[in-house]
């Protein structure tokens, strides 16, 4: 037996603790028999299973209020509610009254309710299935005797090391920082989401694993080492300290790297670089100011909708932005609007798409959903009036978009007038580039926006075809690709003739050759992680414009991303030398 | 029995949060309740039922009890439905 899995390194950290494996699935039932007079007993065999699991689900919904909030738990209310369902009970019954034992009854049962709403022509519908999932595998789990493995279980304190095949919404919203201390899934790229939720919490976690859930069990002991994605399972005394001493080393780098968080990002000739950071959720927004970040660059507000059940009010929406400005306290801070497809809106009413990455999503899902997309530039203008609040557009191809996008920004603002309610006109308004078609046409764009932000991850995946979330094209993901970087030089050179402002806020740019690339090519302002700052800080005091200049013209002209991966790495350890933070393989994939 | 009709006024429709709200509301009446859209008809107190009707914003639903407290039960539901369950 292999001890070690190997995976994908998704966010940095070592931790030994105890395998909480999660393994949210419907189990195999067999079908059992009853005799006559034991039906009445599998009756109330039944009935006290569905108590037990309401009682579990209370639990879970009161804590997931606690870590994440009131709507974030609304959807353990609806899974209640499906339990104290009339008509499931009675049919179940009628089940057991046919001798069928309770656990067979429920499966039958749930699997005939699932693929009617599986099946059904409203998507609305189709997106309750994972509840009903949820409680047929909770209600089963606990018919048969089988371990119950909620996150909330996890005690306080047990650093354990959750183990799951991916990190679902109903599972993300009971992540409780203090029991679970890294991340293991079987799914997953370097860039999805659980791995960037994972770095922004500053979790260590290790994904695509592929088979992990089934090969650990529940309560072996492991070592996870985000920084190499290896995860060893039952580890002797000797190979934990081979760990331990890595997992010091790393401590001390970044102890040391932090000392200079609050030093001036400027390169050994002159440049001064401004470090922004990027943030998922408003609960972030203190550490992440205190990382030494110069505002934020890229202010994600997909939490406002994955996972819910219904959509945010401009109320909801105003206070959870206006926290996060007010966390920089008027430095600026780049608001995304919502960068997701119809699938994840709570709406319902939305075909599922089969290519999702070119479908309707991001601002095209917005325009065309004016009233909804208006709610939130509302909230947006209305934070305007605590910070410097910027509004980003994602996905962009036209300038079309531009101009719609700024005529519903103006009514959205005398709608506030209306109303009386306080906002902050002309907030300035820019484009994510991301598509090659944003990147193309950026001097048309230029003359109608106030800045761009590169977003890396997105134009990897639309300039060389490859979906940044198949596990089997994780090694064709190279954002030093000379098309991504020839796209990248293209967008900076036309911005800055243009007098705006160019920024990169992929996740891409906290990697140290990434880092040195970007500068290279005349980007100015790089936003990453909070956790990632104090490096790219360290990187940028380190280097000269001149150095990644020399370096990003070659890497312009390498053959491949590998060639080009060499210009630049070769350059940047002559800089610093064999220093640890760089790591063995620079781009840590 | 007391028959009325409602509209679902609420942008978002009776996803799972109304819904189950609904079905909450119901349970507090001794009489049978009947949801019916087009010609699909469901129990008021199952939560899968209501789901079922996969009703959005705009639909027509009427609303049918039967029983001791069946005017009080088609009033509740149908000023709940009415209060757009807090949705602005």
């Amino acid at each position: 037996m292999d001890r070690t899995l190997i995976g994908i390194p998704a966010s940095p950290g070592i931790v030994v603790g105890p395998v909480h494996l999660l393994r949210w699935e419907v189990p195999d039932v067999a079908t059992r028999i009853l005799a006559d007079d034991s039906i009445p007993g599998e009756i109330d065999r039944f009935r006290s299973a569905v108590d037990r699991a309401k009682d579990r689900l209370a639990g879970v919904r009161d804590r997931a209020a606690a870590h994440a909030g009131p709507e974030e738990a609304a959807i353990f209310d609806v899974q209640i509610s499906i339990l104290e369902d009339e008509d499931l009970a009675l049919q179940v019954e009628s089940y057991i009254r046919q001798n069928l034992a309770a656990e067979k009854a429920f499966d039958v049962v749930l699997i005939e309710w699932r693929q009617r709403f599986a099946h059904h022509a409203s998507p609305m519908m189709r997106e309750r299935v994972g509840d009903l999932t949820d409680v047929h595998i909770r209600v089963l789990s606990i018919l048969l005797g089988l371990a119950d493995h909620d996150p909330v279980d996890v005690p306080k304190g047990s650093k354990a090391i959750l183990v799951t095949h991916d990190l679902t919404p109903s599972l993300t919203v009971q992540l409780d920082r203090e029991a679970i201390a890294a991340i293991a899934t079987d799914a997953g790229t370097r860039t999805a989401h659980v791995a960037i939720l994972a770095r922004s919490l500053g979790l260590p976690a290790v994904v695509g694993l592929r088979d992990a859930t089934i090969r650990l069990t529940e309560g072996e002991h492991a070592v996870l080492d985000g920084s190499t994605g290896t995860l060893v399972i039952n580890p002797t005394e000797a190979e934990v300290n081979v760990f331990r001493h890595r997992a010091e080393r790393e401590a001390r780098d970044e102890a040391e790297l932090r000392l200079h968080a609050s030093a001036e990002p400027v390169t050994t000739d002159g440049v001064r670089i401004t470090l922004r950071a990027n943030v998922d959720l408003p609960e972030e927004s203190v550490p992440a100011a205190n990382s030494g970040a110069e505002g934020v660059g890229l202010m994600r507000t997909e939490f406002l909708v994955v996972g819910r059940t219904a959509m945010p009010d401009e109320e909801e929406q105003y206070r959870a932005y206006r926290r996060v400005v007010e966390a920089f306290g008027g430095k600026p801070v780049v608001i995304r609007t919502y960068d997701i497809g119809g699938d994840k809106l709570p709406l319902g009413g939305y075909p599922h798409e089969p290519n999702p990455f070119l479908g309707w999503r991001a601002i095209r899902m917005c325009l065309d959903e004016s009233d909804l997309f208006k709610v939130q530039l509302r909230a947006l203008l209305r934070a305007g009036m605590h910070g410097d609040v910027r509004i980003m557009l994602p996905l962009v191809v036209t300038v079309d978009e531009v101009r719609q996008s700024r005529r519903l920004l103006d009514e959205a603002a005398s709608e506030l007038s209306e109303r009386g309610v306080a906002f902050r006109s002309g907030l300035p308004l820019g484009v994510m580039v991301e598509t090659p078609a944003a990147a193309m046409i950026a001097d048309t764009l230029a003359r109608e926006v106030a800045f761009f932000s590169i977003g890396t991850n997105d134009l990897v995946q639309y300039t060389l075809a490859v979906d940044r979330g198949n596990v089997n094209l994780a090694a064709r993901f190279t954002p030093l690709h000379p098309a991504v970087l020839r796209l990248v030089k293209r967008t900076v050179e036309v911005g800055h003739a243009a007098g705006l402002e160019v920024a990169v806020c992929g996740e891409m740019a906290s990697q140290p050759v990434m880092a040195f690339a970007l500068i290279g090519l005349g980007v100015r302002q790089l936003s990453v992680a909070p956790r990632a700052v104090p490096l790219v800080k360290h990187i940028v005091r380190g280097i000269s414009v001149g150095l990644a200049t020399e370096a990003a013209d070659a890497a312009l002209h390498a053959d491949n991303a590998a060639d080009a991966e060499r210009q630049l790495a070769g350059r940047l350890r002559a800089a610093f030398g064999d220093a640890s933070f760089l790591g063995d393989g620079l781009l840590g994939s | 029995m007391v028959e009325r009709s409602v509209h679902v006024i609420n942008k978002n429709g009776l996803h799972a949060r109304p819904a189950a709200e609904i079905v909450k509301a119901a349970a507090k009446f001794r009489s049978d309740i009947t949801i019916v859209r087009d010609d699909l008809e469901v129990n008021g107190k199952s939560i899968m039922g209501v789901m079922m009707l996969a009703a959005e914003y705009g639909s027509e639903l009427l609303l049918r009890a039967d029983g001791a407290d069946e005017q009080d039960a088609v009033t509740a539901i149908a000023k709940l439905i009415e209060s757009k369950f807090g949705e602005s």
